[in-house]
Parts: structure tokens; sequence; C-alpha cells
């Protein structure tokens, strides 16, 4: 087993040149769709089937007053608890050796349950191959040592990919130099993702990150509980009907002869 | 057929029956096939579990067509409980759990299998709702898609019990149960023994048929 690798996000270096959504468009050879201008430099406003990872825009004011910009790469986080891999019948999603969550798309059968389970959001449909699709953390590159697509492109450093325990460390020791509201997202829910944040700001600031990611409850009671409830239940209730008959018996009319002669009387 | 067997179905009653027995039956196996890895070999049989998918979703329509006459058919034999004896037969555990002297004679459908409708219906509804919601969930929002999640599977969970139980019950559980799912003709012991209240009113009526005899005239034997 390899090394389970994080790929660092230092939002505080972005500078939103999209590079890595281009870089992942042309690896992965994800088309470009026409969309519409929305008043925003963002484009798309979310993430699609085509594009796996996107660079959010926000203006924020902060609390002297003056706004500025934050921008945030959106994808896939790798759930190490990945609640996409728990709801998935067919086992199309799974993890990989570097604890990456991976996709063999023929096995996907376009359910949509990956979609309702995710709390990020991530998984997108396309009606054209039913099937979902979403960032796999460019996991052909990371089988030959190569560094994930968009992590080559970035020229400025906000993004790199290496051994998750030393990632960590650069993560809180560059939180700590930033100073102020700056923090560490990721290695604290879902038992850890293999795509952790550096965030300037407070998590709640930004636009479509939930604060408290987990796997919904309602995924946990479906697949934990209700799940080997079902064989259960019929296992148990096989087992009594047996019992039933061995140690009761059946109940059977009283009068036997009625099949051969008839009952009249 | 045999002389003085009893008529206790009709062919409606059994083709709507069968209808809803095989789409349930169905639709658990190939919901299971999606619900348990183990069984995605469910999914191979039939070409892909893409195919298995698209059995379950069409199935379901089909499974909504025939609950609707099930429910439209039995409601009124099966939805209702008569008081008092069914009480009692619900106290003395319908002489199946422990042996009882004088059962408390019930109708055409005991307790039990009023109960078991109503957990058919009820569950079912909950199926063709839920199943419908799980399979468009772009319409909805995603939290009640989740909820309907739980509710899909934990349908799942209680019908497939049940349907066990009712399987035992009319095979090997209580014998000359069969016939009236294939040929319609039950015993009149059987009838005596399961249903003696029904013999009863069928006789008041003159509504009992029997088979090699004209209609029963009112008040009279047969
Ligand atoms: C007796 C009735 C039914 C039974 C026993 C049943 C059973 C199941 C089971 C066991 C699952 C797998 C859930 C899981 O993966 O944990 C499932 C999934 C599903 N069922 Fe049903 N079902 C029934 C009726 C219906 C109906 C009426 C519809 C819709 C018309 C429907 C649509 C679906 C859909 C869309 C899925 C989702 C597949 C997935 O996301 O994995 N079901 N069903
Ligand atoms: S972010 Fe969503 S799609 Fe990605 S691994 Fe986590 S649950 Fe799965
Ligand atoms: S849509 Fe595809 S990947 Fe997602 S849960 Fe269903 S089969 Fe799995
Ligand atoms: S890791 Fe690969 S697939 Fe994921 S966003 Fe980067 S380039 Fe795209």
């Amino acid at each position: 087993m390899k090394k389970e690798l994080v790929k660092l996000i230092d939002l505080s270096r972005c500078t939103a040149c999209r590079g890595c959504q281009v870089a992942c468009k042309q690896w992965n050879e994800l088309p470009a769709k026409r969309t519409k201008n929305f008043g925003s430099y963002q484009n798309p406003p979310d993430l699609q089937w085509n594009t796996w990872t996107l660079i959010r825009f926000q203006e924020h004011e902060k609390k002297n007053g003056k706004v500025n910009w934050l921008f945030r790469k959106d994808g896939c986080m790798h759930c190490t608890d990945a609640a996409c891999i728990k709801v998935c019948p067919t086992g199309a999603l799974y993890h990989t050796e570097f604890g990456s969550v991976s996709m063999h798309a023929d096995k996907c059968i376009g359910c949509k349950a990956c979609i309702t389970a995710c709390p990020f959001s991530v998984p997108k449909y396309n009606a054209d191959t039913n099937k979902i699709a979403k960032c796999d953390l460019c996991y052909t590159r990371l089988q030959v040592n190569q560094p994930p697509a968009c992590v080559l492109s970035c020229p400025t450093g906000a993004l790199q990919i290496g051994a998750k325990d030393a990632m960590i460390k650069k993560a809180y020791a560059r939180a700590e130099e930033l100073g102020g509201d700056a923090n560490v997202y990721g290695d604290k829910f879902v038992d850890g993702t293999h795509v952790v944040y550096i965030l300037p700001e407070r998590a709640d600031v930004y636009e479509h990150l939930p604060v408290d990611p987990k796997v919904p409850l309602e995924i946990i009671i479906w697949k934990d509980v209700l799940k080997p409830a079902g064989l259960l239940a019929a296992g148990a209730v096989v087992a009594g009907c047996f019992l039933h008959y061995i140690t009761h018996g059946p109940k059977t009319p009283d009068d036997e002869t009625t099949c051969e002669g008839g009952n009249k009387s | 057929m045999k002389i003085g067997m009893i008529k206790a179905t009709g062919p409606f009653e059994r083709v709507v029956h069968w209808c809803v027995a095989l789409s349930c039956l169905l639709l658990c196996f190939t919901g299971m096939g999606m619900m348990y890895h183990s069984l995605n070999g469910l999914g191979t049989m039939v070409g892909g579990m893409a195919n298995l998918k698209t059995i379950h979703n069409f199935g379901g329509i089909f499974f909504a067509i025939s609950l609707v006459f099930t429910i439209g058919m039995w409601w009124k034999e099966a939805g209702l409980f008569s008081f008092p004896e069914d009480w009692q037969w619900i106290i003395a555990g319908g002489g199946y759990l422990w042996h009882v002297e004088n059962m408390p004679e019930v109708g055409k459908y005991n307790p039990g299998q009023k109960m078991f409708f109503l957990v058919v219906a009820l569950f079912g509804a909950i199926m063709v709702a839920s199943g419908l919601i799980i399979w468009f969930p772009f319409s909805f929002a995603v939290s009640l898609v989740r909820m309907m999640y739980v509710l899909h599977a934990l349908g799942f969970v209680i019908i497939f019990a049940f349907f066990f139980v009712h399987l035992y019950l009319v095979t090997i559980g209580a014998p000359g149960s069969a016939p009236a799912m294939f040929t319609g003709w039950v015993t009149k012991a059987w009838v005596k023994k399961q249903h003696p209240k029904w013999l009863k009113e069928m006789e008041e009526d003159g509504t009992l048929v029997v088979y090699g005899e004209e209609k029963c005239s009112k008040k009279g034997r047969c």
C-alpha cells in the first residue's frame, strides 16, 4: 500500500488565474460548454459534469469595511468517510491506495445516490452518458508518480501534493504564519479529507463551504442501520417460521376427508 | 375439481393478487441487488446493474398500478376490523402461536391477514412515493430525497420480513390455503377451520358456491 496523499490548497496564494480549471479540462478531455454571464468573473456558475474543479469568486467585506476578493478552488474533497462510496449501489465509487476517491465509470448506473449523499455537492450528472462525473485526484497520474494536472499547472504554489502527515503539518505551519482568522480545513471531519485547505478567513465566510460537513444522518440510518436490519429481520422471520412449524405445527383443517369425496352432507 | 369444494376467490381477485405479489417480489430482489454489493450478481444476470435499476423502476410502476387495484378490491374486506371477534382473535394469537380450544370465529380475512394487508397497503404506497422521488431526485429538495432513501429502505425491511410470514402461512403453515390462489376452490373443512364466520355468512346470504351444486338457497343447507 502506497502512502496516503493530500492535496493542499493554500487559498492565500491563489490569484484566480484558473490555470487549474483549464489544466483539469485538458488532462481529462472535458469539453467546455457555453455559459451565461451572471455578473461575476466566476465561470461556470457551479461544478458541472464537464467541470471538475472551479475557482469560486466571492466579494467579501472585512470587519474594517474594506472589500476584498476571496477565491476558492472547489472540487471533490476525497473524504475518508466518503458518503458517496457508502451509497453507491454498484461499487462504481471506491477508495484508491492513495486515499483518494476514484470511479469506475463503466459501473456507474446514473442512480444519482452519490449526488444526494455528498455533503459538498460534488458529483454531477451527465444526462448524455447517464453517469456522474467528478475529480478523481488524477488517479492515473498519481499511479505513475506525477502530480495532478491542476497542481502541476499552478503558477503560484497555491496547490501542492504530498504525504498526508507532511501536508497537514505544513498546513498548520502556514496558517500560523498567516495569523488572524487563518485556519486549516479538512483534517477534522469525515475522518479527514485528502484535499485540505488553508483558509485565510473563517470557514463560514466562504460561500458553498459547509462549516461542519458530515455524512448525513439519513445516509447513516439507511446504510448502517436499515441495510443490515433487512437481512437480520428476514433471517429472524424465516427462522421463526421454521421453529413454529417444528414446535407448534401447521394449523390443519379438522376434516381431512374433504379432498377425497367432497363434504356433502 | 372435486365435488363439494368451495369457491373462495374469483379470477379477477386472483389475477390482481398475483400481479401485486410477483411485482413485489421482483422489486424486493432487484432492490436487494442494489442494496447489497454481494448481490450485485443479480444485476449481472440481467446484463448489468443499469438494467437491474430499469427493471426495478418500471416494475415499480407495475406494482403501483397493481397496488391501486389491490386496495380497491380488498379494503372493505381486509382493511376494516370488526369487533369484538377480531380483537379476541388477536388476543388468542389466531390459534397459530399456541393451541386454543374455542377460537373466536372470524370472517373472510382474519385480523392477521388484515394487518398484513394494511402493512402492504401503507408501506406499498410509501415505497411508490419514495421510489418515485429517489428516481427523479433533481425535482426535489436534497433533504427530502435523503429522507426518502430512509423510508424506502425501512419499507423494504418491513415488507420483506412480512412477505416470508405470509408465504409460510399460506403454504405449509396453514395447509389448504394455496388453492385459493390457483384454482380459487378450497375445501369446506379448510374454510370451517380458518374462516368459520365467513362460511356462516355465505350460507346465510346464499352466496356460497359449492362445486357441483346449484347456488345454495337462502338459509338452505349445502
Ligand atoms: C414493494 C415495493 C418495493 C420494494 C420492496 C423496493 C425495494 C428497494 C430496495 C431494497 C432498494 C435498494 C435501496 C438501497 O440501495 O439501499 C430500492 C431502490 C430503489 N427503488 Fe425500490 N422498492 C419498491 C418499490 C419501488 C417503486 C414503486 C419505485 C419507483 C417507481 C422504486 C424505485 C427505486 C429507486 C429509484 C431506487 C434507487 C436505486 C438506488 O439509488 O440505488 N422502488 N428499492
Ligand atoms: S467530497 Fe463528495 S464526492 Fe468527494 S469523496 Fe467526499 S462525499 Fe465523495
Ligand atoms: S450515480 Fe453512479 S457513482 Fe453515483 S452512486 Fe449511482 S452508480 Fe454510484
Ligand atoms: S486533481 Fe486532476 S481531476 Fe482533480 S481537479 Fe485537479 S486536475 Fe482535475
